[in-house]
């Protein structure tokens, strides 16, 4: 049993191989993000600091969006799963950052677990066949399909990024703060 | 941010976009380009401020982006001396509080934008010669001097990761900032950006 620091978060391995060590820093991350959102009302998730439109909410949601993305459609070349086939994303580009402020804080916490359990037997799946190092499914126009190495790594980079944000967000909410 | 603006970047050649990581390559490809390719990003967002850009707040915290440089160089140099090889942190920290931990942020108000933007990218400078050479050495398996106290070292490769961790948090919170200060926004530098400010 991996042990969870006092946010509930599993500590990355010292020194594990490649793969446990990729999807620790991930699961450390998503972790992150659901402290930050944690116990917090629809105001607090729909706030916002600075100059900045991102919300909290807006985050769990593009989080969702993202994991779907890369996971599903991507590295599988799996048709997008509601709500993002459902979306008009001609009519807005950013629409799950703000479709959020009118979601419930039970719905964006439930789709976006939701969307990391998909993620994590997507990844299983793809590790049972060929590995780190097997290409993407759906490749980009040019051609070109990034591994799920690259994608494992974009992913923990995606959100460590939104997770400064949400630290601000969270802080100019209640004061919460912490690493 | 959309996933859509990856495939984009990717198209460019890497004159263009130096900071690009590999699609298919090794895994020390990767993690070195997913590192490059933050502190990139960070040091577009952190670049061609004054003082009081540098300075700049928002809503309750206290973060600024001139600390955020200062801490970064803090967390290179330690990274790769006393976390890596157990030797000491060296030169211009030995004789700085670089230990405690608000100093860095506090202590950056009272610098000047030429020497914050020196003092990251001095430490960048010799972090990129101690991981290469660490990497020569040993590859990403290779244990480092420090540990969790039971005998357990942590591997190079936990340390990039962690490195990797660390600036995307920070960039996070640079991007809040930066917006504040001019509204500059965006996931990556555009192609062919250079650092304007600095040595």
């Amino acid at each position: 049993m991996t042990e969870l620091d006092d946010h509930g978060r599993p500590e990355p391995p010292l020194g594990g191989d490649e793969l446990a060590t990729l999807v620790g820093f991930l699961d450390y991350q998503r972790a992150t993000l659901a402290w930050k959102c944690a116990g917090l009302d629809a105001t607090g998730l729909d706030a916002t600091v600075g100059r900045s439109t991102m919300t909290l909410g807006g985050i769990l949601k593009h989080m969702a969006y993202v994991e779907d993305y890369w996971f599903s459609e991507r590295l599988h070349g799996h048709d997008p799963s509601p709500p993002w086939a459902a979306a008009d994303w001609e009519a807005d580009r950013d629409w799950e950052w703000h479709s959020a402020a009118a979601d419930t804080p039970e719905q964006l916490r439930a789709l976006w677990q939701d969307a990391v359990i998909r993620s994590r037997a997507l990844v299983t799946e793809a590790m049972a066949d060929g590995g780190l190092g097997r290409p993407a499914r759906r490749p980009w126009d040019n051609g070109t399909a990034p591994s799920l190495r690259w994608i494992l790594v974009h992913m923990i980079e995606e959100y460590a990024r939104h997770n400064g944000h949400a630290d601000l967000l969270r802080e100019s909410v209640d004061g919460e703060t912490g690493e | 941010m959309t996933p859509e603006s990856v495939p984009i970047v990717s198209g460019m050649t890497e004159s263009d976009s130096p900071w690009e990581p590999p699609l298919a390559g090794t895994e020390v490809e990767h993690l070195v380009g997913a590192l490059e390719r933050l502190r990139a990003t960070f040091r577009w967002k952190a670049d061609g401020l004054d003082e009081a850009g540098l300075q700049k707040r928002i809503g309750a915290s206290t973060l600024t982006i001139g600390g955020l440089l200062k801490h970064l160089a803090v967390v290179e140099d330690y990274m790769f001396t006393i976390k890596l090889s157990g030797e000491p942190i060296g030169e211009p920290w030995d004789a700085a509080e670089w230990d405690e931990h608000e100093w860095p942020f506090t202590s950056a108000a009272g610098d000047t934008p030429a020497q914050l933007y020196a003092l990251w990218d001095g430490a960048v400078a010799r972090s990129r010669a101690r991981l290469d050479a660490a990497l020569a050495e040993g590859g990403l398996d290779q244990l480092a001097h420090v540990s969790d106290g039971d005998g357990h070292h942590a591997s190079l490769r936990r340390l990039v990761c962690d490195l990797i961790e660390e600036y995307g948090r920070h960039t996070g919170h640079a991007d809040l900032l930066r917006e504040a200060i001019d509204g500059l926004v965006g996931e990556d530098p555009p192609p062919g950006w250079r650092a304007t400010s600095g040595g």
